[in-house]
C-alpha cells in the first residue's frame, strides 16, 4: 500500500543535495507519495530503501517514452480506471505498419504520410505518432534496410517488430540511439532481447497470452536489467483485449501486482476488426496502438475519439480570453460576444470566416464552459462582458457601441446593455444561421 | 490463476423486455431482454447479458433529416413503412426506432394520421420498436396516448420524458404496457432523480431505459462517455435507482462540421465512421442499445459486438 511522505522521507539519505531536482529531500518525498517522481532520480539511495519505494512509490503504470526529440511520446503513468476520477494523462500513441517486404517507396510514402498528415481540432493539432516496422521477411538483411529507409526519410518514433535476434540486432545499429521500441521479448527471446533492449537503452515489449506469464516476464526483463517495459496481451478476441486490458490497469493502479504496473501495447492489425480494435484500445487503455495506415475517415474518427477520451473532464480545453479578429476588421466592424469554449470559438469562427465579413470576436473567460452551460451555471454575466471590455480595450477597437451576444445568452440581453452602455443585439442560437443574421442585421 | 480482479460490485443492471411475440401477447417475433449485467461491459466470464442491440432511426417526414442519409437509402426515406422494412430485412437492425417529426411542423393537430404511422411500420416489420414523439409539450398527452394506443401489447419504448415532461408519455406507458426513455443531459444525479420521478408516478424499473444524452465525437462525447460509466458504476455498487439500461443516440453525428463537410467521394465513409466510432466506445462504456441512422454503420457495429461476446476469455474481473 502507498507510504505517507514522512515514511519515505525517513528513508531518504537527507543531503538536501538537490541532485533529483528537488529542492529538497522533503519535497522529493512528497511527490514520490504523490507517484509524481522516480525514485531513481535520487542517486543515494541504499539498496534497503530502493526495495521498500520500489514497489510503493513509482506511478502504478510505468512511464516509458518512445523516440527522441519533436516527436516523441511518453505513455503510461495512469492512475485511474474511469477518466471521471480524475483523468487518463497521456494518450496512447498510433504508429502506421508497414512490412519489411514492401518496396522502399512504399515504405517512404507510409512514413511521409505519417510525417506531414494532421487535423487540426478546436485549436489542437492531431496527428499519428510514427513507424511500425515488421519483419516479414524473416532476413535480417531487408528488415535492416527497412529500417534504415524509414529512418532516412523522418525521425519517427519506431517499433522493431521482428522474434529474431539478429534481425533486431541489425536494425538497431540504424537506430539505436533513437529509442525505438522493441516487439517482442518472449519467454523465448528474452535474454537476447533484453541484452539488445540494455544495451541500446531502448523501451521493450513483452508478450504473452496469458496475465501470470506476463507478470513472470517483467519480473524476469527487469532482473536483466530492463525497466521500460509494454505489456501485449495478444488477445484473440476484442472480449479479450477488454478483459485483459482492464484487469491489469485495475491491479496496477490498486498496486495489487506491481509486476503488471506496465503500460499496454495493442497490435490493431492482427485483430479482425482493425477499427473496432483501435477505437477499444484508446477508450480502454492500450498505450501504443499499431495498425495498417488509415483511410482519411477512420483516421479522424481514430484521433478525434483519442482527443475526447483524454480530455481532462475537469478542465475544458479552453482558450486565452481576449479579442480575436476574424479577417481585417476596421473600426466599423461588427463585434460578436462568445464564451470561452474552445468548441463554441471555433464552431462560431468557422461559420465567421464563410461570411466573409471582416469582424471581431470578444472572448469572455467561462472557465470553458459552453454557452448554455455558462448561462445555467451563472457564469456568463453582464459584470464578466463589461469587465472583459475593459481588460481588452474593446473601446479603443472599434468605434460603435454596438455589441451581438449569442441566442441562448438573451435574458442578459437586457442586465447586459445596463452594465456597459453598449446597445445589444441578440443573435441567432445557432451559430449556421450568423451569415444571415449579420447580413440583414448589421448593415442597418 | 493467481490474477483474478476483484471490482467488488454488488448491483445487477434491471431486466428491461423490449417487443413481445406471440407467447407475451404481442405480434413481434422477437422479443429482447436487455440489462442483466453484474460487471463492466464485456468483461463478463459467463455472459449475463447480450450483445448491445443496434436500432436503426427513421422518421416520418425527413425533411430535415440528414441529406447524406436521405441519398443513401432514395425514396425509402418518404414512406416509414418501407424504410422501416428495409431496416429489417436489408439493413438488419435489431430494433427501429421512429421519430414522429411530423408533429414538429406548426400547429401539428392531426393526431389521427400518427396512429396510422405506427400501424404501419407495426405491420411492416416485426422488429420491436421504439417511437419517439413530439417535441411540444402541448400535444405530448395526445401524441403518446395515440402511439400507446396503436402498439398496444407490443412492449414498445417510448421516448423521450424529461425532467420538465414525463407524464404524459408516462401515463400512456403505463396504460398500455410499454417501457419509457428517460433522458437527462449528461449528468449522474440528473438521470437519478428523473428515475425516481417516474417511480414516483408509477413507472417499474424494469420499464425504464436511462438515455444520459451522447455528444457526438468530437462535440462533447466525452461528457457523454463518462456519465455513462458513472451510471454503469453506481448501479454496480448497488444504486437501483440507476441500474437501467442504457440507451444511446448521437443524433448530431452526421451534421458534425468534420460529417458535413467532407468531401462528396468520402462523405458516407467519414459519416458511417462517425456513427460506428462513438456506437462502439458508448458500448464499451456501458450503453446497451446503439442507434443509428445509416445503414452502413450496422454490419460494423455487429461484427465488433459479436467479437466483444467471444465467449470465455481466461484472466477476467467479476
Ligand atoms: C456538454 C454539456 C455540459 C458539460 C460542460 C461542457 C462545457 N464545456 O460547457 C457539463 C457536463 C460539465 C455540463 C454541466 C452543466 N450543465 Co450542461 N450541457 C452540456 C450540453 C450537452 C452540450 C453543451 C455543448 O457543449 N454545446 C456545444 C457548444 C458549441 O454550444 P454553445 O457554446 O452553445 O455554442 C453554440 C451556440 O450558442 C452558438 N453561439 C456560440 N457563441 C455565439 C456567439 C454569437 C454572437 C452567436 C450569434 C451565436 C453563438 O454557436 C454554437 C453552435 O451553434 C448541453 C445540452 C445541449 N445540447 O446544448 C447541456 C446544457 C447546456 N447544460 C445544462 C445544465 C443545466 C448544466 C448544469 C447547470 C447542470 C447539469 N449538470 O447539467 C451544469 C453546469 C456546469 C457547472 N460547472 O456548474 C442545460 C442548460 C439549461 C438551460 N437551458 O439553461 C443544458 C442545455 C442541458 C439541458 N437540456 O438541460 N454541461
Ligand atoms: S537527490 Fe536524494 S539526497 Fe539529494 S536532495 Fe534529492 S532526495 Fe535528497
Amino acid at each position: 500500500m502507498a507510504l505517507k511522505a514522512l515514511d519515505i522521507y525517513k528513508l531518504l539519505p537527507k543531503k538536501n543535495c538537490k541532485e533529483c531536482g528537488d529542492p529538497t529531500c522533503l519535497t522529493f518525498a512528497m511527490k514520490l507519495a504523490g507517484g509524481k517522481a522516480d525514485m531513481d532520480l535520487c542517486p543515494y539511495l541504499d539498496d534497503a530503501a530502493k526495495s521498500i519505494l520500489g514497489a510503493t512509490t513509482r506511478p502504478p503504470v510505468r512511464l516509458v517514452k518512445l523516440g527522441i526529440g519533436e516527436h516523441s511520446f511518453a505513455v503510461g503513468e495512469e492512475f485511474v480506471l474511469y477518466r471521471h476520477e480524475k483523468t487518463f494523462y497521456h494518450p496512447p500513441g498510433i504508429l502506421f505498419k508497414i512490412a519489411d517486404t514492401q518496396t522502399p517507396d512504399e515504405i517512404r510514402a507510409v512514413t511521409t504520410q505519417v510525417l506531414n498528415e494532421s487535423f487540426t481540432r478546436v485549436g489542437v493539432i492531431l496527428r499519428f505518432n510514427g513507424i511500425a516496422i515488421e519483419n516479414a521477411s524473416g532476413s535480417a538483411d531487408s528488415f535492416s534496410r527497412a529500417v534504415e529507409t524509414v529512418e532516412k526519410t523522418a525521425d519517427l518514433p519506431l517499433v522493431l517488430m521482428t522474434a529474431d535476434p539478429v534481425a533486431l540486432s541489425a536494425a538497431l545499429t540504424h537506430c539505436g540511439t533513437y529509442r525505438p521500441l522493441i516487439h517482442a521479448a518472449t519467454q523465448e527471446n528474452r535474454k537476447e532481447f533484453c541484452a539488445l533492449a540494455k544495451q541500446h537503452g531502448c523501451p521493450l515489449v513483452i508478450k504473452a497470452k496469458n496475465i501470470d506469464e506476463l507478470a513472470q516476464l517483467t519480473k524476469d526483463c527487469t532482473a536483466d536489467g530492463v525497466q521500460d517495459l509494454l505489456l501485449d496481451l495478444s488477445p484473440e478476441s476484442l472480449q479479450a483485449f477488454i478483459v485483459r486490458s482492464t484487469t491489469i490497469r485495475q491491479l496496477a493502479i490498486t498496486r495489487s501486482a506491481p509486476d503488471l504496473g506496465y503500460p499496454v501495447f495493442l497490435d490493431a492489425s492482427v485483430m479482425e476488426m482493425q477499427d473496432a480494435a483501435i477505437a477499444l484500445g484508446i477508450a480502454k487503455y492500450a498505450s501504443v496502438i499499431i495498425c495498417t495506415p488509415l483511410s482519411s475517415a477512420t483516421a479522424k474518427a481514430a484521433l478525434t475519439l483519442r482527443q475526447n477520451i483524454y480530455t481532462d473532464p475537469q478542465k475544458p480545453i479552453q482558450m486565452n480570453p481576449g479579442i480575436y479578429r476574424v479577417g481585417n476588421p476596421g473600426k466599423d466592424a461588427p463585434v460578436l460576444m462568445t464564451v470561452n469554449f474552445s468548441l463554441t470559438f471555433f464552431t462560431l469562427q468557422g461559420y465567421l470566416e464563410s461570411t466573409r465579413m471582416p469582424c471581431f470576436m470578444l472572448i469572455v473567460d467561462t472557465e470553458g464552459l459552453s454557452v448554455l452551460t455558462a448561462v445555467a451555471a451563472g457564469k456568463l454575466s453582464e459584470m464578466l462582458v463589461k469587465d472583459s471590455i475593459k481588460k481588452f480595450a474593446l473601446e479603443d477597437e472599434v468605434s460603435h457601441r454596438k455589441l451581438i451576444i449569442p441566442g441562448y445568452a438573451s435574458p442578459l440581453s437586457g442586465r447586459i446593455e445596463e452594465a456597459t452602455g453598449w446597445k445589444v443585439l441578440v443573435g441567432p442560437r445557432d451559430a449556421a444561421e450568423i451569415g444571415e443574421f449579420l447580413h440583414e442585421e448589421w448593415k442597418q | 490463476m493467481g490474477f483474478d480482479v476483484q471490482f467488488g460490485w454488488s448491483g445487477t443492471i434491471t431486466v428491461v423486455m423490449l417487443g413481445a411475440t406471440k407467447t407475451d401477447g404481442g405480434t413481434r417475433r422477437i422479443s429482447y431482454r436487455i440489462g442483466g449485467g453484474k460487471t463492466l461491459p464485456f468483461l463478463e466470464k459467463t455472459p449475463d447479458s447480450s450483445a448491445p442491440l443496434i436500432a436503426f432511426e427513421i422518421c416520418d417526414d425527413p425533411q430535415n433529416w440528414s441529406p447524406i442519409v436521405r441519398n443513401y437509402c432514395g425514396d425509402k426515406a418518404n414512406d416509414c413503412g418501407e424504410w422501416a422494412k428495409s431496416a429489417d430485412s436489408v439493413y438488419g437492425a435489431d430494433m427501429v426506432r421512429l421519430y414522429l417529426t411530423s408533429t414538429r411542423q406548426r400547429n401539428f393537430s392531426d393526431i389521427a394520421s400518427l396512429g396510422k404511422t405506427v400501424d404501419a411500420v407495426l405491420s411492416s416489420t416485426s422488429l420491436p420498436l421504439i417511437i419517439e414523439g413530439s417535441n411540444e409539450p402541448k400535444i405530448d398527452s395526445d401524441v403518446f396516448l395515440k402511439c400507446g394506443e396503436a402498439g398496444e401489447g407490443e412492449r414498445m419504448l417510448l421516448g423521450t420524458a424529461e425532467a420538465g415532461r414525463y407524464r404524459s408519455i408516462a401515463a400512456a406507458a403505463m396504460a398500455y404496457n410499454h417501457a419509457v426513455i428517460a433522458q437527462s443531459p449528461i449528468d449522474v444525479n440528473l438521470a437519478k432523480q428523473l428515475n425516481i420521478l417516474l417511480k414516483e408516478i408509477g413507472v417499474s424499473r424494469d420499464h425504464i431505459v436511462i438515455d444520459p444524452y451522447t455528444g457526438s465525437l468530437g462535440y462533447g462525447f466525452e461528457y457523454s462517455y463518462s456519465a455513462m460509466e458513472r451510471i454503469r458504476f453506481s448501479a454496480l455498487k448497488g444504486d437501483a435507482d440507476l441500474a437501467m439500461p442504457i440507451i444511446c443516440s448521437a443524433i448530431d453525428s452526421l451534421t458534425v462540421k468534420e460529417v458535413r463537410e467532407a468531401e462528396p467521394a468520402i462523405q458516407d465513409d467519414i459519416a458511417v465512421q462517425w456513427e460506428f466510432t462513438t456506437g462502439l466506445a458508448a458500448a464499451a462504456a456501458g450503453a446497451e442499445i446503439i442507434c443509428v441512422r445509416h445503414p452502413r454503420t450496422i454490419p460494423l457495429l455487429r461484427k465488433a459486438f459479436s467479437n466483444l461476446k467471444a465467449g470465455k476469455v481466461s484472466d477476467g474481473g467479476q
